[in-house]
């Protein structure tokens, strides 16, 4: 282990920060800081509140291939068309003169709505592109949705080009209509932390909470569990295993365009079409972590990589480290330690997806 | 389980209506996996309350007999009947709901459900579950002292019991069961025996079973496989391993 880690710090030195090995009284400085109770309550709520959109994304990509066995490339994507979807009605709805809270409550009624959109748009990808393929290899589901990742990519920028919405490297119109509460920071247990994190982590509650229930409390959420197990074997005991799938990866695309809808009003990501690999990636990371095909696990590991990501924005942000891909370096560095070291993931099973 | 519909009109009719529509009948089934052509015309037919053995070698189609006729590997030519119905070419789960379980071979739990959950799959929307789980669990009382662990952590012997109580609270008036001894020390063996009688007193069954003298005791009768065709077929009554039309396909 301490081999990779020496390999990783001459491979990017910024990542063991160079100011701990060479300058210890400015490393103790930094950990000083660091360590003040301040410093500590905004890199965990601020981490929570990453953790939340990275989660919101993340599930229904672990429960698509938990059930179906497909890597679905094109999550990103879902997550990008989401974000400009729920853009566009957000600068539709939101004046300057709309307060707070109705803000709020436009944000909430948006997320509905794209919810509902992009979930029947997953449905209508699901029955028609990506069912035909289920009992191909799986370099099909990958090519196949891949392509379709990037067809809407493509088309995101056509339009975004024509309508002037300036497709990159992010659109600040979108971003405008968040609520002042929510941009400002906020003394929260003597720190300070920006109020749209805590939203986003009370919102993350809610939607693992949500799709906790439907997994564990409703009988077709007891039917999608044994069909990760088992799709032939419930399509035996009478159940439309391929209703389920639609169900699925329905729900899973409409997820991911309610985490795009939120990171329009994240200060560090906001609606661009880059969303499609940007998030991918991050989604990629976060269900590996966790075992592909664990809900508990996408949980667990998009709590890591969010205060990962928010540790290291810190150590940035505060100049301790001069280097501003930190946070992307350590989340992948984090991929690749748990690839290592246990490749199946936290909760992973080490055979998942029954074909 | 089922409906004998002999209410109204005169029972000579009915009767002979039974008589006439086997529960299942295959007729010239030829299943193929890819390129490999494993039955090659099977025909049987089954009736109602019966208990019916499918013996022979390994792998001349018997499991691919029971997944043609769920249509879990559908068949390329020829037809499944059941209860006077074409089901063939219709998916799995229809066929399924009709009113055919399936005890597979390996019991295929769901591992990482509960013992409970197991059972509740398998009850359908539209059923009793409560009234369903408690008569399997009134006859498996294992079952009920592990209703909350998940099934994976079961022996071999309760995960059967659990394949077979899967098959039985599915309302169906046929089972098909694949090699319920396999793997099982004798005593427990004989609890699976007991089960599958228990099973047989609600519905008509097809079992596939190496054990050939299990599989003559319990069937009512039976259809000898060799090379994906039916070579023989007759009453268990009498039939013993020695027999020379049974020898000759038995033996290695």
């Amino acid at each position: 282990m301490t081999g990779v880690v020496a390999a990783l710090a001459t491979l990017v030195p910024a990542l063991v920060p160079a100011a701990l090995v060479q300058d210890a009284p400015l490393a103790i400085d930094a950990i000083g800081r660091l360590l003040q109770p301040g410093t500590l309550a905004r890199i965990v709520i601020e981490g929570l509140g990453k953790a939340a959109i990275y989660f919101i994304i993340a599930v229904g990509l672990t429960l698509v291939f938990g059930l179906m066995g497909v890597l679905n490339f094109a999550h990103g994507a879902f997550a990008m068309l989401g974000a400009y979807l729920g853009g566009v009605l957000l600068v539709l709805a939101v004046s300057s003169g709309t307060g707070p809270i109705t803000r709020v409550a436009f944000f909430v009624v948006v997320v509905a709505v794209v919810f509902a959109l992009m979930t029947a748009f997953g449905s209508v990808l699901e029955v028609g592109l990506v069912r035909p393929i289920y009992d191909r290899t799986p370099m099909y589901q990958i090519l196949l949705t891949f392509g379709v990742g990037l067809i809407l990519e493509e088309g995101a920028r056509i339009v975004t080009s024509v309508r002037g919405l300036q497709p990159e490297p992010s659109w600040t119109a979108a971003a405008s209509t968040i609520p002042a509460p929510l941009e400002s920071f906020h003394s929260i247990l003597g720190a300070n932390i920006r109020g749209f994190y805590l939203f986003a982590a009370i919102a993350g509650v809610a939607v693992a909470v949500s799709v906790w229930l439907f997994l564990n409390r409703t009988l077709y959420g007891l039917y999608i569990r044994a069909g990760s197990e088992d799709p032939e074997m419930v399509e035996a005991l009478g159940i439309d295993v391929r209703k389920a799938f639609t169900i699925v990866f329905g729900l899973g695309t409409g997820l991911a365009a309610v985490g795009g809808v939120f990171l329009t009003w994240d200060p560090t990501w906001g609606a661009s079409v880059l969303l499609n690999i940007d998030v991918l990636l991050y989604a990629f990371v976060v269900v590996v972590i966790g075992g592909l095909g664990s809900f508990k696990g996408t949980l667990a590991a998009a709590v890591i990589v969010g205060i990962a990501d928010s540790l290291t924005t810190w150590l940035f942000n505060t100049g301790i480290v001069p280097f501003p891909g930190l946070p992307e370096v350590t989340v992948f560095a984090l991929l690749v330690i748990a690839l290592i070291v246990r490749p199946q993931g936290l909760y992973g099973v080490e055979e998942v997806g029954g074909h | 389980m089922s409906s004998s519909g002999t209410e109204t009109s005169d029972v000579a009719e009915a009767d002979d209506r039974e008589r006439s529509t086997p529960l299942l009948e295959l007729e010239d089934v030829h299943t193929y996996y890819g390129e490999s052509h494993i039955l090659q015309g099977v025909n049987l037919s089954v009736e109602e309350g019966e208990i019916v053995a499918l013996i022979g070698r390994n792998g001349v189609g018997k499991t691919t007999t029971l997944r043609s006729i769920l249509q879990l590997t559908p068949p390329r030519e020829g037809t499944v009947r059941f209860s006077g119905e074409d089901v063939t070419g219709e998916s799995t789960h229809e066929v399924a709901d009709e009113g055919i379980g399936w005890v597979p071979e390996e019991r295929r739990m769901f591992g990482y459900l509960t013992v409970e959950e197991n059972v509740r799959v398998s009850v359908g929307p539209d059923q009793e579950y409560e009234a369903l789980r408690d008569y399997v669990f009134e006859l498996f009382p294992d079952l009920e002292r592990f209703r909350d662990k998940e099934a994976r952590n079961l022996s071999g012997g309760q995960q059967q019991m659990l394949a077979i109580a899967r098959g039985m609270v599915g309302d169906n008036d046929l089972l098909l069961v694949d090699e319920p001894s396999e793997g099982l020390a004798p005593m427990i063996v004989d609890q699976v025996v007991d089960a599958l009688r228990e099973a047989s007193a609600e519905t008509t069954m097809v079992l596939v079973e190496q054990n050939f003298p299990l599989a003559m005791d319990l069937a009512d009768r039976f259809y000898l496989l060799d090379h994906g065709t039916v070579v023989e077929s007759g009453s268990t009554e009498g039939v013993t391993a020695d027999d020379e039309r049974i020898r000759r396909y038995l033996s290695a």
